[in-house]
């Protein structure tokens, strides 16, 4: 082995297990060296805390608003290292011999970063900011909307409309005034992401798409900060503390990244988001606030060795399935990647501007496959006169969950699930269901519609390629309804729901 | 589900969005079945689903890390071509979940 520059003599000839042991009086000593520092500083060096009216600010500007400086007085021979009213705010947890009074110290000093303020940022930063983490960076740039607040319990109906890290910065002012909330009302990109990240000790990832997933985690790697990874869709959540320790030290490895799990992204049109695959809020909640407990866990130094200890064995990942029994499930991923593009090239280089991220994972583009004659617009189906004949059958290509809760009326229903997986059963069924309702009309006709007019695309394409193969069919296709149901709402009628 | 899969078989968890695309939570297949056959052998359960799913997965079996397409020859606790699924083993099939 490389002799290591500056080691002191007597530890050159030590063997593994005396240099762990020696590893693990050197941390002790420095928790208490730093105890004692804390213990001996005035007050005054805790973080500032923040005092903002986020009713008079109606602000769109992108640095953090103002903050005014609450200055605790030093009295005369107090050592106290915490305010009176923190010892019993904080006093449930303090007692803990997790947390203590250094615990309580080094989460007050701690810097931590959320990005995302949705259905896992909600609950992660409510109980770290609960938990007296002295300052809480929040990144969104998102405006808060009616469909968030099944799952995003920080934000309310009162703050439709508000940026989300307003609507956050309101909600965790309430609950806590002793800590510092930082803003930054911008979505990260590789232009950012670094700089925004190297401010803090830990990053929480609660985003929602593979390119900022990627993104984050790479940041973090250049950053140099553990990252606590969350997901969830569904029914379903993931959880997993990634690039811990961010870097190699004496007595461990360097802990893997995002990429060093999942080196490849998911082909993107596969990707679902809580808005196309549906999501349930105790189950995002859930992993959020489990986030906020591994945040914790990282910060609070009384037992890290222990967690240390235990996952020595390999990454732990946990998995949560809402249907699944028993609902969690943990296995162990692998550690570092060798060749891991963020851990090797991107750390050495220290940036990733010029990374393409969008090119990385690919863009889900609208389906276009259809020629515009075969395309008919949501209002020029409304107005077929009856003069002309009957309008074609709208059949709703939409899964069925989705259809019941509205449709338009007489239109059917055909997933394009059932479509996609056997044609001929799915036509041979509307065969039947037109000749059941005595269609006088032949060979009649239909015409596709969906929610946003992707799948009655490729519906009308598999139909196509089924009329060849099947002459049976009693109706013929005139195409499909461009911007599915969307449109519709759009243009035809602004009651349809907007589920 | 029930505890166990039945005698000669390993037992197949899916997640995500390998739940969506099989419809299933699950699937019991006879054992033995090489490390390095699996995805041949969902391939030929599932149409597509090496493409959609299975390409950018992580796979544990009995709760660990493997890698399947171990082409980079790397990595801390990889899989030799000669890894076998037995009987009774637990394989899951991971894929990344990036909503949240």
């Amino acid at each position: 082995m490389a002799e290591l520059q500056g080691l002191p003599e007597e530890y050159r000839d030590m063997s593994l297990e005396e240099l762990h042991r020696e590893i693990r009086r050197m941390e002790q000593l420095i928790r208490l060296l730093k105890d004692k520092v804390e213990l001996s500083e005035p007050r005054t060096s805790g973080p500032d805390t923040q005092d903002v009216d986020l009713h008079s600010t109606q602000k769109t500007e992108t640095q953090t608003l103002p903050c005014r400086t609450n200055t605790a007085r030093k009295e005369p021979g107090c050592t106290r290292s915490l305010k009176v009213q923190e010892y019993k705010r904080y006093g449930r947890q303090m007692i803990m011999p997790e947390v203590g009074l250094s615990g309580q110290l080094a989460l007050k000093k701690a810097r931590v970063l959320i990005v995302g303020l949705g259905g896992l940022g909600s609950p992660a930063a409510a109980y770290l900011a609960a938990a007296g983490i002295g300052t809480i960076g929040l990144v969104d740039g998102d405006k808060v909307e009616l469909s968030n607040l099944h799952r995003q319990i920080i934000h309310t109906a009162d703050n439709e409309g508000m940026e989300k890290v307003d609507s956050a910065r309101k909600f965790l002012h309430s609950l806590n005034k002793e800590i510092k909330l930082v803003a930054h009302p911008y979505h990260l990109s590789s232009k950012n992401a670094v700089e925004t990240l190297e401010e803090y000790d830990v990053v929480l990832d609660c985003t929602d798409r593979p390119a900022t997933r990627y993104l984050v985690s790479d940041a973090a790697v250049i950053a140099k900060i553990p990252l606590v990874h969350g997901s969830a869709l569904q029914t379903e959540g993931q959880l997993m503390v990634l690039n811990n320790p961010p870097i190699a030290t004496a007595s461990k490895k360097k802990g893997p990244c995002y990429r060093c799990i999942w080196p490849k992204p998911p082909p993107p049109q596969s990707i679902l988001t809580c808005g196309e695959g549906g999501i349930l809020g105790p189950v995002v909640g859930v992993i959020g606030v489990l986030m906020a407990m591994e945040t914790m866990k990282i910060l609070l130094p009384a037992l890290r060795t222990n967690a240390d200890e235990s996952t020595r064995k390999g990454t732990p990942f946990l998995l949560y399935s809402a249907y699944l029994n028993p609902s969690f499930k943990s296995v162990t991923m692998r550690g570092a990647r060798e060749n891991c593009l963020a851990c090797t090239t991107m750390a050495n280089g220290r940036t990733l501007k010029n990374y393409g991220y969008d090119t990385f994972c690919g863009l889900s583009c609208p389906v276009n496959i259809l020629p515009p004659d075969e395309r008919m617009e949501p209002k020029a189906y409304r107005s077929i006169s009856p003069t002309s004949g009957p309008a074609p059958i709208l059949v709703d290509v939409r899964e069925n969950t989705q259809y019941n809760i509205c449709h338009i009326e007489n239109s059917i229903n055909i997933p394009w699930s059932t479509i996609r997986e056997d044609p001929a059963d799915a036509f041979q069924s509307m065969n039947k269901h037109i000749q059941h309702n005595g269609s006088s009309q032949v060979p009649c006709e239909i015409c596709f519609i969906c929610r946003f007019g992707n799948d009655s695309q490729l519906a009308v394409r598999r139909f196509r390629e089924q009329q060849q193969k099947d002459s049976g069919l009693k109706f013929t296709c005139k195409g499909d309804i461009r911007g599915g149901l969307k449109a519709w709402r759009e243009q035809v009628d602004p009651e349809f729901p907007d589920y | 589900m029930s505890s166990k899969p039945p005698k000669g078989h390993f037992r197949l968890l899916y997640f995500a969005s390998a739940a969506s695309y099989t419809r299933k939570s699950l699937d019991d297949v006879p054992a033995p079945l090489a490390l390095t056959d699996l995805f041949a052998h969902l391939e030929k359960l599932y149409p597509g689903i090496g493409q959609a799913v299975l390409s950018s997965s992580a796979v544990t079996l009995n709760l660990g890390y493997v890698d399947v397409e171990d082409q980079e020859g790397t990595g801390g606790c990889k899989s030799s071509d000669a890894t076998v699924i037995n009987e009774g083993d637990e394989v899951a099939i991971i894929p990344p979940v990036s909503s949240g």
